[in-house]
């Protein structure tokens, strides 16, 4: 990484800048143990895209801090807002450390698998088979999150990543997903991507 | 070569510090959240536990007699140890901004309320399904899709574990994606017939 790209000043909101830091480093976490835990080079390398954004997302929240900092009140309530920030900046740099321990060959001991399998939200990794209920379907028709309690993170389609897919997105058969979740929904989510679950259980 | 002990120790230990440090984030966005002192020092308390849990933790690995070859897996292990205390330290860092001051500037609230995944504060009335039902038999995440963070009952905190039996008048702290929320405020209240 050693090109830099020139950060100018944006006319976006504090709040829409900071939802936008909190979410991609929590979504980089579970991208990063992803990439760790099934050894996905590329994977890897979509982290670190990841946080050279939320770098710039940084000096542009601190842009715009400063601009709507009027008096010293301002000033003591808004002081807050940059910690809260340079905590989801750190949170990304620790993802891209994982995603680093991948790219760099290091290699994760197979203990690690142990410790997502024991861990509170499990992680998993599934190709849709032709015959799957899921491929044709628009994430928002599936509602995956409030009926099985899973969030599909990635798609792998083709040679390319799609990263925290959106409602819209239509699954494909042969698409790659990585989802996390409860134990028990990533486990269903698994069968009903290779087929071998024909029907969407609600818990 | 480390002792079929000495793994299930590196194991159980790296789970615990993973869980801890993201129970801490989850919690230390509630207490800006709620503005809640309580949840801002258990935060604290528990980023003091993380930083002695992780030295345990690099001193069991450093001392597990590993081979030349199987070094390199191992240090992953130990990066990933490393990751977990800095998430520890991030999530101490927000919730200092409760300890210090009185009312966290109002965009945070709107931020933590509108990004995906939320937090939920809601009290567990008599009608419930859920009341002396343990966290297991409760199945909160599978029904809801939001795992429950903290117990509050009466002036002390409790982090649940599948035993833990649910009160009446428990306050769960539970975070989760926003579809949830309106599915656990049905369970916890037991206002609306419980799906299946």
């Amino acid at each position: 990484m050693s090109e830099f790209e020139k950060i100018e000043y944006k006319p976006r909101s504090v709040r829409e800048i900071l939802i936008e830091m909190k979410d991609i480093s929590e979504l980089m976490m579970d991208l990063a143990y992803s990439a760790a835990l099934f050894n996905d080079y590329e994977l890897a390398e979509e982290v670190l895209e990841l946080e050279s954004h939320v770098d710039t997302l940084a000096y542009q929240l601190n842009m715009s801090t400063m601009v709507a900092t009027r008096d010293p009140e301002d000033a003591e309530a808004l002081v807050g807002v940059l910690k809260v920030a340079s905590s989801a900046d750190k949170i990304s740099d620790a993802a891209a450390d994982i995603a680093m321990i991948v790219l760099r060959n290091i290699g994760v001991h197979p203990l690690v698998s142990e410790v997502f399998k024991k861990a509170e939200e499990g992680l998993v990794k599934a190709t849709v088979h032709p015959n799957s209920i899921l491929a044709g379907k628009r994430l928002s028709e599936l509602e995956l999150a409030s009926k099985i309690g899973v969030d599909i993170i990635a798609i792998r389609r083709k040679k390319h990543w799609i990263i925290n897919p959106k409602g819209r997105e239509t699954i494909q058969k042969n698409d790659i997903l990585i989802a996390r979740g409860s134990h028990s929904g990533v486990d269903e989510l698994k069968k009903l991507a290779e087929g071998t679950l024909q029907k969407l259980e609600e818990e | 070569m480390p002792s079929k002990e000495q793994i299930e120790k590196i194991v159980e230990m790296l789970t615990e510090l993973k869980n801890t440090s993201e129970l801490m984030m989850d919690l230390a966005y509630s207490s800006i959240l709620l503005n809640n002192r309580e949840l801002a020092e258990e935060v604290e308390q528990l980023e003091e536990h993380v930083d002695e849990l992780h030295t345990e933790f690099e001193l069991l690995v450093l001392s597990s007699g590993f081979k030349r070859q199987e070094s390199k897996n191992f240090l992953g292990l130990i990066r990933i140890g490393v990751v977990t205390e800095k998430i520890a330290d991030a999530a101490a860092e927000i919730a200092e901004v409760v300890l210090r001051q009185l009312e966290p500037h109002p965009v945070l609230k709107l931020v933590i309320e509108e990004a995906e995944e939320t937090v939920l504060r809601i009290q567990v009335s008599e009608n419930s399904s859920l009341v002396n039902k343990t966290m297991r038999e409760a199945r909160i995440p599978e029904k809801t899709g939001m795992w429950v963070l903290a117990i509050r009952r009466g002036n002390r905190w409790i982090r649940p574990k599948p035993h833990t039996r649910i009160h009446v008048g428990d306050i769960l702290i539970a975070a989760g994606y926003a579809e949830g929320e309106e599915d656990l405020k049905q369970l916890a209240t037991g206002k609306s017939p419980e799906r299946r």
